[in-house]
């Protein structure tokens, strides 16, 4: 057991050094580190033996009470298999802000980045093939940041399509043809073969 | 806010292959409705010849939003919905989801509610890995040890039943011990299935471990190297198939696993024979947990005494204006955790599995983000099958065992 300690304090000594801030809550560490710093603060802990990459996930601090300073964080769970321990490392960041790809150490992080990227927005440098990963494509928002209206609100998609809840159920009682309320034209998936909706995409993205 | 054309995306695919044309490879697309996606998994295909050349997970059609939910209901009534992400090992998330909670409140869980939740999990774990087996060796053509499987299945769906009320979605463990204590005859009609369960193996082990069909469709097929397996962060049985020891019940005990004796089983070879044999063995050593555990059970109490967590006892709401309020407190608004964040990791049938609690101090969890062993395993199909036969695709699909509910959330 003693070596193990050994083996965190000696990564928080080197993760201090480095510029991180440490925090503890009922035996769980986490070292918070600056947007422009945590490459290299994942090498140094990866280093040290933490060579299973648990989990990318996303923090939206927006409503949380008494917060202040930016608005996500996105920790990096890591574990060190031989020596039994876990440490987390954060990073605060602005919706406007980005975060370099951690595929470069494992290529194991590419799905739970574009999780990360498809309910918060957060965007990855580098990431080979940053797009959404569970979410329709053409859903516009995120679902997991604290302004995404729950309960029953139209849903908006891309391509002008959106979901209304009213219409939607009036739809499966037969009263109404359609089952959703389709903005323009005649609804996508009706028929094959009309692709009007691909085109006001497409406009859209040029 | 549009999404960048990094990669693939369906849109993309679909004008690719009407407008240019590609001799070399064939793209094809495989689910989401095909039996031997064990659910609505979709991949998109790049073939050479015969050869696989890229392979691209297409998921989501079975995402939930579990997550979102969590956060706008009491942290009581998240057991609810953990179970439903995984549906094969219930009792596995159940398990994870309170263990977060319990260390966030500090409950203490009495010890027969601790063996009760080692004897379902593991039950469970059984359960899954049943299907597991089954499933996957239909997917290779072999269609009896399907029906023996889903056999002994039916037993456990039964014992489960008998526990908590239905044979899927349990919600039977609560924050601080279990929803009510074991029936009568629960413990018999286990003891029953652990006399009885070893032969079954054996049935099972004469029908594929020595079957050459089996074999040769197994052996040396869809190997991820010890490293590989690291890189693309694979946990669980597929982890341990290449090599590396690496099980949440021995590595990082939680609900008393320390006091059982019992192995991990590894192997060196990171094929798809190996990932089956993994989990075969894991089912013995899970019986044995199971045994354990049924020899120390004692009776006790269920629930954590402490009033801030577990419902007052019945009989005391009769005559203690106290109990009374603090059932009204705990049915209507839940109790408050103090500010802070946790994370525990469990083994379940499929890997590492934790939920991450943010809890901002008010009755419903601030964030809950489900490390689920499922979506990020899938990730291992690439190292597996690329450069591998298009039909050695299917089994190392079935040795992943995914469960898309897992995988989507």
């Amino acid at each position: 057991m003693s070596d193990e300690t050994r083996l965190l304090e000696v990564v928080l000594k080197d993760l201090e050094a480095a510029g991180g801030k440490k925090s503890e809550f009922k035996g769980m560490v986490s070292v918070n580190f600056e947007r422009k710093t945590i490459l290299e603060a994942v090498g140094v802990v990866r280093d040290h033996g933490f060579n299973h990459l648990s989990d990318i996930f996303g923090i939206d601090y927006e409503s949380y009470p008494g917060h202040q300073g930016p608005r996500f964080t996105v920790a990096y769970n890591l574990y060190a298999i031989a020596e039994g321990e876990r440490l987390f490392l954060r990073v605060d960041l602005n919706e406007t802000e980005e975060l370099p790809t951690l595929t470069g150490f494992w290529r194991g992080a590419n799905f739970m980045e574009r999780e990360v990227f498809d309910m918060f927005g957060i965007s990855f440098q580098g990431h080979p093939n940053l797009r959404k990963i569970i979410t329709p494509e053409d859903l516009d928002g995120h679902p997991h940041r604290k302004d995404f209206p729950l309960d029953e609100t139209a849903t908006l998609f891309n391509e002008g399509r959106f979901l209304d809840p009213a219409a939607f159920r009036a739809g499966m009682m037969g009263r109404d043809p359609g089952l959703t309320g389709w903005a323009g034209g005649a609804r996508k998936g009706v028929r094959s073969g009309n692709m009007s909706g691909v085109d006001a995409s497409q406009k859209e993205t040029e | 806010m549009s999404i960048p054309n990094t990669g693939y995306d369906v849109r993309e695919i679909s004008r690719e292959t009407t407008g240019s044309f590609d001799t070399r490879h064939m793209r094809i697309n495989v689910g989401p409705q095909h039996p031997s996606t064990h659910g609505v998994l979709r991949l998109v295909v790049d073939l050479d010849g015969e050869r696989i050349a890229r392979i691209m997970p297409q998921i989501g059609y079975l995402h939930t939003g579990f997550e979102k939910t969590m956060e706008n209901r009491t942290y009581q009534q998240g057991v609810t919905y953990s179970n439903r992400m995984d549906y094969l090992h219930g009792f596995g998330h159940d398990l994870a989801y309170v263990l977060s909670v319990e260390t966030l409140m500090d409950a203490q869980v009495p010890e027969r509610a601790q063996r009760a939740r080692v004897i379902l999990t593991e039950l469970n774990r059984i359960a899954s890995h049943l299907v597991f087996l089954g499933t996957g060796i239909l997917d290779m053509g072999a269609l009896t040890l399907f029906f023996y499987t889903m056999r002994e299945r039916e037993r456990l769906l039964d014992i489960f039943e008998l526990v908590s009320g239905v044979r899927m979605n349990y919600g039977y463990f609560r924050v601080g011990g279990l929803s009510t204590d074991l029936p009568e005859g629960f413990e018999s009609a286990v003891r029953e299935f652990i006399s009885e369960f070893p032969t079954m193996m054996e049935q099972y082990a004469t029908m594929f471990v020595q079957n050459d069909i089996f074999v040769n469709r197994t052996k040396g097929v869809g190997v991820i190297s010890q490293d590989l397996a690291l890189d693309y962060c694979l946990t669980g049985p597929s982890l341990r198939a290449s090599g590396v020891s690496l099980d949440f019940r021995k590595a990082q005990p939680y609900s008393g696993y320390e006091s059982y004796v019992f192995d991990v089983p590894t192997s060196e070879e990171g094929d798809a024979y190996a990932r089956f044999m993994m989990r075969f063995l894991e089912m013995e050593q899970s019986l044995a947990i199971v045994k354990q555990a049924l020899d120390a059970l004692e009776p006790g109490p269920i629930k954590d005494p402490d009033r801030r967590i577990s419902l007052p006892p019945r009989h005391e709401l009769e005559n203690s204006m106290e109990a009374v309020i603090f059932h009204f407190k705990l049915v209507t608004e839940g109790f408050h955790p103090p500010r802070g964040e946790v994370y525990v990791a469990t083994e379940s049938a499929r890997g590492e599995l934790g939920y991450y609690l943010v809890s901002d101090g008010g009755s419903m969890p601030y964030r809950v983000k489900v490390r689920v062993p499922s979506l990020i395993n899938l990730q291992s199909l690439e190292p597996a099958c690329v450069g591998a036969l298009f039909a050695d695709m299917v089994v190392n699909i079935a040795t992943m065992d995914p469960v898309m509910g897992d995988v989507d959330k």
